[in-house]
């Protein structure tokens, strides 16, 4: 079982290059963007394989490490986009969500190489940091999709202030579909990310209250994420945001989100 | 003779006087194709009728006429009020067999069109083609290439960018609405004036399910008169109401979408009347002015939730367009090319030479096996009397069939010949067979068993 994880492994990343580029043939040259894309689903099934074979290997489910977390980030992005495009039937963003799921990927099969499969990692603790897990998986995802769909909007909208009618025009989605779907991604992020750091104090005593430079790092950047998400939310509720202001928050909370991801990778 | 032609006339070969006086209405295309019915000058016909041209496709009967243009001209002559006009040298074209098909693949995919990409050309064939089969003109062949076409028209569109954008100015205001609006039924268009350009573009945008409706207009009546009227197409407005200029404010702060297009010098949205109104606005609103001298004051295109378009910036887009057209047309030309051949395999299949050699090859297959099956219980000079009496069955089953098929090639019509073999080729399945045989050692015993039908045939 080992051999046929590494290579699966080793094939993941290749397998989501493969659909980045049938989707980007569909946003370059415009063609099969409402055509169904089973490509993506056989890709999911696969991704799901490998990662239950794993989580039977290892012995724990593949979420304790960077190297897991970030594999599982890319098959929620992928499963979530699918759905996206179900419902939507509209696959024109998908080279954009798709290429965060083969970063991640890419990048977990990459930290992948001399990881143990069946080490668990830092965050094998006990209940309340596997209910801190969740959330999070769930906050990582929500704001990749945020960060995408608010640099989408903003680019569209930059694109038709200035009257540019180039590579971006017309291959999107409309700034009316593009801004709520930043918001909702937005939205659902915070509250996941409240969710998770909610359970921290409660997950810092499954580790006997050690404060390692990872978990400090961690809390601050989380925080710093936390906050200017918060502070997004509020804005859109309260103060009326502009969808454009909305979606350069999303940005900045899917940015430094992703540090905080790097800080858990580097720290680990 | 060929098995397929195509007559006509088009905006490359003729000017439109011409064209227009051979374009034919409706009810003059169901007299024409009763007409060709009746005389059974053509196998099968059909005739597209455009503004931009008039095209006769025909699969010739077996006493067709000699001169398959001039009896085209006079068939237009019959149906026509008036006469045809006098045609200028070049202006009718005439195309064969594999041109034909090439030609009907092009129209379809909207290569041939003026706006190359237009959508509209595949619906008139498609009416074309209806016409031919309610007047009993469309047979085998027809029936079979139109498909085709239909098929070549909506690869191309789909595998294709030659369809996309917008080729005109009111279409270039849709695409335009439709990169920010997701959904035009909700939204409230706002058509200030009421000019030939604006009234096209507030069509165009009505015609894409726009929700509401408001005209203003210097005077009410007339206001009025254009907001019923577009209330009246097919796809019209949930509501629709009429206001003055002077109440441009309150309707720009509703409305969603903007179409500017008076006859005035001076600005009719101004900044200081509009910006205290805007200001306030929490959801977009896409002006787009097609007036000259333009009739928005450009400051507005600087506030937050405002998208401001003149005709410079429509006239680029449609350029942008059509040059991104003019790109895809080697994609396009190389899915008629595939067609065209794939076509040709059809009807090529569809010969009688082939067809008879495979219905020998079947009943030769057929025949073995069933040798194979119960030869063991036949030794020795059984066994070739069983050979023999094999052989003579199948050849006296093949007779008549096969001299069908021969007198169809010889005389027959081009249709009821195709229709005959296709039968055969369904009915024996030798398409299957055709796919499956190696060619060579196949032939060769086709070769054999046709010099034993030929044997049948004198026995006979």
């Amino acid at each position: 079982m080992p051999g046929l994880i590494a290579v699966a492994g080793a094939m993941l990343p290749l397998l989501y290059l493969a659909l980045l580029v049938d989707y980007a043939a569909t946003f370059f040259l415009r063609t099969r963007t409402h055509a169904r894309s089973p490509h993506l689903l056989a890709v999911v099934v696969l991704h799901l394989g490998y990662l239950a074979l794993w989580g039977m290997h290892a012995g724990h489910p593949p979420v304790t490490s960077t190297p897991e977390v970030l594999s599982v980030l890319a098959l929620a992005t992928a499963a979530v986009y699918g759905w996206v495009e179900l419902a939507t039937r509209d696959r024109r963003t998908g080279v954009f969500v798709l290429l965060l799921a083969f970063l991640f990927q890419y990048a977990g099969s990459f930290a992948m190489v001399g990881h143990a499969q069946d080490a668990a990692g830092p965050a094998a603790g006990g209940l309340w940091t596997r209910v801190h897990v969740l959330p999070a998986l769930v906050a990582y995802t929500a704001l990749g999709f945020a960060g995408v769909f608010g640099t989408l909007y903003l680019a569209a909208r930059r694109n038709l202030r200035g009257h540019r009618f180039g590579m971006l025009f017309d291959r999107l989605p409309p700034l009316e579909a593009l801004g709520p779907m930043a918001w909702h991604a937005l939205l659902t992020g915070f509250v996941a990310m409240t969710i998770a750091i909610a359970v921290t104090p409660l997950m810092f005593g499954d580790g006997g209250g050690t404060m390692s430079a990872r978990i400090v790092g961690k809390i601050v950047t989380g925080s710093v994420a936390w906050a200017v998400c918060a502070a997004g939310v509020f804005g859109h509720w309260l103060g009326r945001w502009t969808p454009a202001r909305t979606s350069a928050v999303a940005v900045i909370g899917f940015l430094l989100v992703m540090a905080l991801l790097a800080v858990s990778g580097v720290l680990s | 003779m060929p098995e397929l032609l195509v007559i006509g006339t088009s905006h490359h070969t003729a000017p439109v006087e011409v064209r227009e006086g051979l374009a034919l209405a409706p009810d003059a295309v169901r007299r024409l194709l009763a007409q060709v019915r009746a005389d059974h000058a053509w196998d099968e016909a059909l005739l597209l009728s455009t503004c931009n041209r008039t095209e006769f496709y025909a699969v010739p009967g077996p006493a067709g006429p000699a001169d398959p243009a001039a009896d085209l001209v006079a068939r237009l002559g019959r149906v026509r009020p008036a006469p045809p006009p006098a045609l200028p040298d070049g202006a009718l074209y005439r195309l064969d067999d594999r041109e034909a098909v090439r030609h009907l693949f092009r129209v379809a995919a909207s290569l041939d069109s003026q706006i190359v990409g237009e959508s509209e050309i595949l619906g008139q064939v498609k009416t074309a083609y209806h016409q031919a089969v309610e007047a009993r003109t469309a047979g085998f062949l027809l029936n079979r290439l139109l498909h085709r076409a239909f098929r070549v028209g909506k690869r191309v569109r789909t595998e294709t960018a030659l369809g996309q954008g917008s080729a005109g100015v009111p279409q270039a205001a849709v695409e335009l609405a439709a990169q920010v609006f997701a959904d035009l039924a909700q939204k409230t268009v706002l058509l200030v004036g009421a000019g030939r350009t604006a009234e096209a573009v507030a069509r165009a945008l009505v015609a894409r399910g726009a929700g509401r409706l408001i005209v203003a207009n210097r005077t009410l009546y007339r206001a009025q008169q254009l907001a019923l009227d577009l209330a009246g197409e097919s796809a019209g407005p949930s509501t629709h109401e009429a206001v003055g200029l002077d109440d441009l404010p309150p309707a720009v702060a509703r409305a969603d979408l903007v179409i500017a297009s008076t006859g005035a010098t001076e600005p009719v949205l101004t900044y200081d009347a509009l910006a205290p109104v805007l200001a306030r606005r929490t959801r977009p609103l896409m002006i787009i002015d097609i007036a000259v001298p333009r009739d928005v004051d450009a400051r507005l295109g600087r506030l937050e939730h405002v998208y401001l378009y003149d005709i410079d910036d429509l006239d680029r887009l449609v350029e942008r367009n059509m040059a991104e057209r003019r790109r895809e047309i080697p994609r396009a030309e190389a899915i008629v090319d595939d067609e065209v051949a794939e076509f040709e395999r059809w009807l090529a299949s569809r010969q009688v030479a082939p067809t008879i050699r495979l219905l020998r090859r079947r009943l030769r297959g057929i025949r073995l096996a069933q040798i194979d099956r119960y030869g063991k219980q036949f030794a020795g000079a059984d066994r070739d009397q069983l050979e023999a009496f094999t052989r003579s069955m199948a050849k006296r089953i093949l007779h008549h069939p096969i001299a069908l098929l021969k007198h169809l090639a010889a005389d027959g019509a081009t249709s009821e010949r195709l229709a005959t073999v296709d039968l055969v080729r369904r009915l024996f399945d030798l398409d299957a067979l055709e796919a499956e045989a190696p060619a060579g050692e196949a032939e060769a015993a086709d070769e054999a068993e046709a010099a034993d039908e030929t044997d049948a045939a004198d026995d006979a």
